[in-house]
């Protein structure tokens, strides 16, 4: 059984009708809190995002919530391949992360999406043998996600993203190809 | 980058007396640098394959070092003449960067890439706007390059499993960094 399945979530395509419920963690202080953007302030803004960033990106989800009469998402994930070095150096890493509405935190939304994106794009990339994710030091609940996803924690990089303009140290955690994992 | 050497005596004890001035590049430098940009061995840990003729060093010096926002010839105190570089590359996130150097192998084991890594540590902050964090990545298996970034003060952070494809081959790297409010070490 797939992991998302499992989880009792579905990952799926965003479309310009999901820009509400985009807004509505978006816009919520305590989602954006460990996040480079700022909060959103009007629903265009999650419409434009919608639009300029999610349609046109390599692997963006929207995480809906398996049983639930509406088919709404309640928060989203995303897979960036890491940008490709000149030179002979090839790409064979990604990088994960994820947003979740308040309202359903606390309930492994955010751990069946991260197993369930892994799964797929270690499925869809046989270039793939990375998946990193980083995590505030100062965000366990995110770090917990990361290791009930299977993720092992590496160690702690010091001010290595810009949080709002500060620079934050960072828990890196990875989940490599498995040798029994299928190309 | 420095191989891996016998002990040496306590007189030849790496970086201690070694002096290196960094300067930026020159087109006249093209000859010097073949010495290690020709050189497989020097080549080996690094992402670019040695060079066969000045022409493409040349295209490499003008398109790449000449504009690279921090990219500095390591000279020793009694010459002029680079006998490697080193640099400082930005990433997405204005707040860190990324260290580069590459040595001639006659150069090797004596402390040089040590005391070239030290001045950069020593200088970068002061130039680079909002610059606070430098890293290294270094292959798992590369000790000597390890210990120049730990004899210069950088902190070892983390292992980075199967973190890039170096020609061809997938790499465990050490990620070492040094903050601008780390220790100098004289």
């Amino acid at each position: 059984m797939d992991a998302a399945a499992v989880a009792g979530i579905t990952l799926r395509e965003f479309t310009e009708d999901d820009a509400e419920a985009l807004f509505v963690w978006a816009s919520d202080p305590r989602v954006v809190r460990f996040q480079r953007r700022e909060a959103y302030s009007h629903v265009d803004e999650a419409r434009r995002y919608i639009v300029d960033k999610i349609l046109p990106h390599p692997w963006y989800r929207a995480i809906c919530v398996s049983g639930s009469n509406d088919d709404r998402p309640v928060g989203s994930i995303s897979v960036n391949p890491a940008a490709e070095n000149d030179g002979c150096c090839c790409c064979c890493r990604a990088s994960v992360g994820y947003r979740v509405a308040q309202a359903y935190w606390g309930r492994g939304v955010a751990t069946g999406a991260v197993r369930a994106a892994a799964e797929a794009v270690f499925a869809e990339w046989p270039w793939l043998e990375r998946l990193e994710a980083v995590a505030d030091v100062e965000n366990p609940a995110s770090q917990r996600v990361l290791e009930k996803a299977g993720f092992v924690r590496e160690g702690v990089l010091r001010r290595y993203v810009l949080l709002k303009g500060r620079p934050r140290d960072m828990v890196m955690f990875s989940r490599v190809r498995e040798e029994t994992t299928p190309r | 980058m420095e191989k891996s050497q016998e002990p040496q005596p306590a007189a030849a004890a790496a970086s201690g007396g070694v002096e290196v001035t960094l300067r930026r590049f020159d087109l006249a430098d093209v000859d010097a640098m073949m010495a290690w940009a020709s050189d497989p061995e020097a080549a080996a840990p690094c992402r670019w394959e040695p060079y066969e003729s000045t022409d493409p060093l040349l295209v490499y010096l003008r398109d790449t070092v000449l504009p690279h926002p921090w990219f500095r010839a390591i000279c020793l105190a009694t010459a002029d003449h680079p006998v490697g570089a080193v640099s400082v590359t930005p990433t997405a996130d204005a707040c860190r960067a990324e260290l580069g150097y590459v040595l001639a192998r006659a150069h090797w084991g004596k402390g040089v890439a040590t005391a070239a890594v030290r001045r950069v540590v020593a200088t970068v902050f002061g130039e680079v706007e909002g610059l606070e964090r430098v890293e290294a990545l270094v292959d798992v298996r590369n000790a000597a390059s390890q210990r120049v970034l730990e004899k210069a003060g950088f902190r070892r952070e983390a292992v980075l499993r199967k973190y890039c494809v170096l020609k061809g081959d997938v790499k465990d790297m050490i990620i070492y960094s040094f903050l601008s409010t780390d220790p100098l070490v004289s």
